[in-house]
């Protein structure tokens, strides 16, 4: 297992301009939601953006990071964007779960 | 069930294919994590028919698509032969549109 801080430390790594926030899910140190809040995913795709975090994360999965909910947004997006992260274990089908903490603006 | 050595050229062929594929941990009627549901229930919400490939029916299937794709997470959702990303990007790109305007555009040459 790893700690949120070591997540976002990595993460930093691959962004390093981002606003991150970790949520472990479980408190188990092993699935993580992350939401990453850059200016450089402006015009990027989803998917590139995840592969940019990815490049340094890939190496951390499935161990000891089993599960990662990336959310890349740009500041614009993260502006509209809502209180929940998902639970991919939250009673067998998923489900919304309120963020630990409120994005300091 | 067609019998899968999990090839590159294997996989190529499914997403070829198919306009929508899923590779998942197991089915969408019995998925076995909350991301593959999610992606297979945004995948039913698309209303399209799509292709659901179980990654936990052979051991050899996770790091072979893995290492395909060079994507480290599943589930993996392609459209019209590229991966467009996990169940997050997938739910994303139902709710903006841009799943149904990728899905509409066809095949890049």
């Amino acid at each position: 297992m790893v700690a949120s801080e070591w997540v976002q430390a990595e993460v930093l790594k691959a962004v390093p301009d981002a606003d991150v926030e970790v949520i472990d899910l479980h408190r188990s140190g092993d699935h993580f939601h992350v939401r990453i809040i850059s200016e450089s995913f402006d015009g990027m795709r989803p998917l590139q953006r995840q592969k940019m975090v990815l490049a340094v994360m890939k190496q951390h999965i499935p161990h000891p990071v089993h599960a990662l909910d990336l959310k890349c947004m740009t500041p614009a997006q993260a502006e509209t964007s809502g209180d929940t992260a998902f639970d991919p274990h939250g009673g067998g089908q998923g489900v919304h779960i309120r963020r630990i903490e409120k994005k300091k603006e | 069930m067609i019998t899968m050595n999990w090839t590159n050229e294997e996989l190529q062929a499914i997403v070829d294919e198919h306009a929508l594929v899923l590779f998942m941990k197991g089915t969408p009627n019995e998925p076995q994590c909350g991301f593959s549901n999610r992606a297979a229930q945004a995948l039913q919400q698309f209303g399209e028919p799509f292709a659901a490939v179980d990654i936990l029916s052979d051991q050899r299937a996770i790091p072979s698509v893995c290492a395909w794709s060079d994507f480290p997470t599943m589930p993996q959702v392609f459209v019209q032969g590229e991966l467009v990303g996990g169940s997050d990007i997938v739910l994303e790109m139902l709710q903006d549109g841009s799943l149904q305007e990728m899905f509409d555009a066809g095949r890049s040459a």
